[in-house]
């Protein structure tokens, strides 16, 4: 589709193309493409100057992955025309400043190692990358700063290394040295508490996981000690080198970091996660590189990069991926499946949906399916071998992951090798993520699927079918108090009666409550049992039949649950009727927190009630463990391991977190109107026909008042789900001690692990209540291994 | 008029989703769609060629085991549906990322829709 317009927009569409597309797979060589753009663009500079610094500077965030393209380019053109040169330095500067201002530290770091590169191609001295260097190190000379922030400007010039070290290494030596002695301190005096809250493995075995700046500094090392050669960066000025050579360089002005303030956000530190070596790949498709090589970090930079820069088509991101330009003979495969789950374990959060990955994974498969279902099975296995160390929250993205590419490969499994599961506890790492697995795949099929792709010997492992389980229709159920207006009611739902009607229905319900303890106890639990089974198990048969239940007695079950306990017992009542159909709780819970029927702190209470918590399985470690598989519908654990428990935690506390951001965004939007049509009035702008929706500052007030409300709701249910962690794990560590038994069971590890799992997914709304957290939950007379979370969580940011 | 749809369109929060095997459920949509997204609603569709209200059909065909219905030319039993998320960045992760992949071993399509109005749900297009 063509533009209309003036001609000099078609040429600037061509040039716009012409320049981002440079370094594709094309018919002549890279050499003659860059040569030929560098004439275009020099012929095209008097009239389209600032176009192409614009493109060229956009080129340096966007493509990071054609780094050394654009600086040969670059280096080109300053070849040909000094000024432009110069000002495209100029450009490049003032935009990084912008973002170091902004705290966009990723394109920051592009941006520098940009600069650094241009001293390769003869653009700019070396002398002055040297003063940018070191006033960058400066940085680490602060006082009162977050380590967070001297570890980006150390991890910017040191990540600048692999393109740079040689030509500094010769041109300056000694300034060199310099700098990395700076860094070599710093280094070693690092904290680094954060590194056990962030590994995905806590175990060393077979592979280490180092914390990422000791990593880069340990590969930075090496790459010193073999005379700054590395095997990874396609360098096409060196094809140049004559013209380059003759360029005049240009002098950087001086970069000096933007002073620390509160608002910055700093990138939070990594653990580097391998799971592969050279050991694991096939004999003939090359070598990956140790885990100290520096050509490890340029691969996986480069394919993070290219993920990046393609995440929003996953299309050409596997396209792209594949066709990668390798120097040397590298397994592609490997190293690609492992930054792919590198970015889906990264903690906190991985960089993109969960989704992504899995469809790039299959996307993947599809494109090569020579190899690389191969190598994505091979990972599985490994990834199985070692749960026993991973980490709860990613294991959870293992299992979610692993669902949604089984069911787009007709759930094709090689079970039979799994099968040491079966052995296992049911609470034990493989058990339990085999059943985790069989529940996430049921709920995109259907369970009768379930039961034939799995051998038989993985009965015990297997859901139940999620069917209702109403005790009102049960054998029995004559008996139960409530069993006759259970069944007028459901005469009158199912013939359509008004929510008036069914209310009078159960009106004269007794409560049990009152009878036993003689006073109004807010609620009446055997009223809300008997509504709440009834009309959500006649509603059972689809989501859309049970919104629709809910939504025509809004009012009903509103009344019944006015109180925090009425809404707890409105959730013990459906988690009853519905125990064995997971994913129905999780979405009729999300309905009820959405209509306002049930309080999100509600939710975090009858999550941490007894019935949900407890730990029994401490009590029955004499069961004979093959046994116990045998006998999962005896064995009495309760639901605080099962992952579905924690999915509805996380989305509650994510409805609440995004219920105060939308109020939050309200407040400042209004303001900010308010603040223009001020601006208009003192400017003399105010016309008669003033826009009607500038707010009042009663307005404002209002809105100030509903958002502070939902703060404080929100830090409630922080504490509450706090304190309530605290409470069960020091229950649980206290009777370890009395009884003298190991405290670290698969009970507590679960569980523990969700603890640190909340201050993860939620840490910047967590952070904001960090001081009222110290001096009231986690204080030091709290048990150590508690207190740690907390202290782990707290080092990320300091 | 045209530029009306179109801007509906660029805007919409809804995807039409096509291809789905008729033995597809309601739950096992959401299960994949909210993985892009919080889900507002789904509307389950018709049978694409035979235009007979699948709210019924849908209900009493699901009494049958799949494995007798399997048997006849499963496409035949062409399920479409619709599913609205509370945001258009949601929406469109459903777009780059459901979108082309596999539900109930179908290769489930998406495309925009520019909102659910009722009556629509008897066939499109």
């Amino acid at each position: 589709k063509r533009r209309r317009g003036s001609e000099s927009v078609d040429i600037e569409d061509r040039l716009e193309s012409l320049i981002t597309r440079v370094g594709e797979k094309s018919t002549s060589s890279l050499e003659s493409n860059l040569e030929g753009l560098a004439s275009v663009l020099e012929s095209d500079l008097p009239n389209y100057k600032q176009k192409i610094m614009r493109i060229l500077c956009e080129c340096v965030t966007t493509m990071p992955e054609k780094l050394t393209v654009y600086t040969t380019l670059v280096g080109l053109l300053n070849a040909k025309n000094y000024n432009a040169g110069g000002e495209f330095v100029e450009l490049l500067v003032r935009n990084l400043k912008e973002v170091l201002k902004t705290s966009e530290f990723d394109s920051a770091l592009v941006m520098v190692r940009f600069l650094a590169d241009l001293i390769n191609c003869h653009v700019i001295v070396a002398a002055s990358l040297i003063m940018m260097f070191d006033s960058f190190l400066e940085v680490t000379l602060e006082d009162n700063i977050p380590q967070v922030r001297s570890d980006w400007y150390v991890y910017a010039v040191l990540s600048s290394m692999p393109w740079v070290g040689k030509e500094l290494a010769e041109k300056k030596d000694a300034e060199l040295e310099k700098l990395l002695t700076t860094i070599e301190h710093y280094i070693q005096k690092r904290q680094k508490i954060h590194v056990q809250t962030l590994r995905v493995w806590t175990s060393d075995d077979p592979h280490p996981q180092e914390e990422y700046l000791d990593c880069l500094w340990a590969q930075i090392k090496n790459l010193r000690a073999n005379q700054w050669e590395e095997h990874q960066i396609l360098r096409p000025y060196l094809a140049f080198n004559v013209v380059l050579c003759d360029a005049l360089q240009h002098t950087l002005p001086r970069i000096i970091p933007p002073s620390h303030h509160d608002e910055a956000t700093y990138p939070l530190p990594t653990v580097v996660f391998r799971m592969f070596d050279y050991t694991d790949v096939p004999e003939g498709v090359g070598i990956i590189p140790g885990s100290q090589a520096i050509e490890r970090y340029l691969l996986e930079e480069h394919i993070s990069r290219i993920i990046e820069s393609y995440h929003l088509e996953r299309k050409d991101c596997a396209a792209y991926l594949l066709s990668f330009p390798l120097k040397c003979k590298v397994p592609l495969n490997y190293m690609i499946v492992e930054v792919l789950f590198s970015q889906l374990f990264r903690l906190p959060r991985p960089p993109y949906i969960d989704l992504f990955y899995g469809s790039l994974l299959v996307e993947l498969c599809k494109l090569q399916p020579s190899s690389m279902p191969q190598v994505v099975a091979q990972a599985t296995e490994m990834l199985y071998d070692r749960l026993d160390t991973m980490n709860t929250s990613c294991i959870e993205r293992f299992v979610q992951w692993f669902a949604y590419h089984l069911s787009n490969f007709q759930f094709r499994w090689t079970w039979d090798e799994w099968s040491d599961c079966t052995q296992q506890d049911l609470l034990g790492p493989k058990a339990k993520f085999v059943q985790e697995v069989l529940l996430k795949c049921m709920r995109l099929s259907y369970h009768q699927r379930m039961v034939e792709i799995v051998p038989a010997d993985f009965k015990a492992l297997l859901p139940r079918k999620p069917v209702p389980s109403f005790k009102y229709e049960k054998e029995g159920s004559g008996s139960l108090p409530g069993t006759i207006v259970v069944h007028q009611l459901m005469q009158a739902i199912k013939s359509k009666c008004t929510p008036e009607e069914a209310f009078s229905i159960i009106k004269d319900v007794p409560n049990p409550l009152k009878e036993k303890e003689g006073m109004d106890p807010g609620y009446n639990p055997l009223r809300i049992e008997v509504f709440v089974q009834t009309l959500l198990y006649i509603g059972s048969k689809s989501f859309s039949h049970s919104f629709a239940a809910i939504s025509k007695f809004n009012n009903v079950l509103k009344a019944l649950a006015e109180t925090q306990d009425g809404q707890i017992c409105l959730l013990k009542s459906l988690y009853e009727l519905h125990k064995d159909h997971q994913q129905l709780i999780v979405v009729l819970i999300d309905k009820l927190l959405k209509t306002q029927i049930v309080e999100c702190s509600a939710v975090a209470n009858w999550i941490f009630s007894d019935e949900m918590m407890q730990d029994f399985t401490s009590d029955e470690e004499d069961y004979d463990n093959v046994k116990r598989i045998w006998q999962r519908f005896e064995v009495a654990y309760k639901e605080a391991t099962d992952f579905y428990v924690w999915e509805i935690m996380h989305s509650t506390v994510k409805k609440m977190n995004k219920q105060v951001q939308k109020l939050q965004k309200e407040v400042d939007e209004a303001r900010d109107r308010r603040e223009a049509a001020h601006r208009r009035t003192r400017d003399g702008l105010d016309l008669d026909d003033e826009p009607e929706d500038v707010p009042t500052e009663e307005m404002i007030e209002r809105m100030e008042d509903r958002l502070e409300a939902a703060q404080s709701e929100q830090k409630n249910l922080f504490l509450i789900i706090f304190q309530r962690f605290i409470i069960i794990l020091t229950d649980h560590l206290a009777k370890c001690e009395s009884d003298d038994s190991d405290y670290n069971t698969h009970w507590y590890k679960w569980v523990i692990e969700r603890l640190q799992q909340v201050f993860l997914l939620h840490h910047e709304q967590v952070y904001r209540y960090i001081n009222t957290l110290e001096t009231l939950m986690f204080t030091s007379d709290i048990d150590i291994h508690i207190l740690e979370v907390f202290q782990q969580f707290c080092a990320l940011r300091s | 008029s045209r530029q009306q749809q179109e801007d509906l369109l660029l805007h919409s929060t809804t995807l039409y989703v096509g291809n789905l095997s008729f033995f597809t459920t309601e739950e096992q949509i959401h299960e994949l769609f909210t993985r892009a997204g919080d889900v507002k609603r789904i509307i389950m569709g018709l049978d694409k060629f035979k235009k007979t209200p699948c709210g019924f059909c849908f209900v009493e065909l699901r009494k049958f085991p799949r494995s007798v219905l399997i048997a006849s030319d499963p496409s035949f039993y062409n399920l479409n549906s619709v599913v609205r998320y509370y945001t258009r960045e949601d929406a469109e992760n459903a777009m780059r990322y459901a979108n082309g992949t596999r539900l109930d071993d179908r290769v489930v399509r998406t495309d925009w829709d520019v909102g659910f109005k009722e009556g629509r749900q008897y066939g499109r297009g």
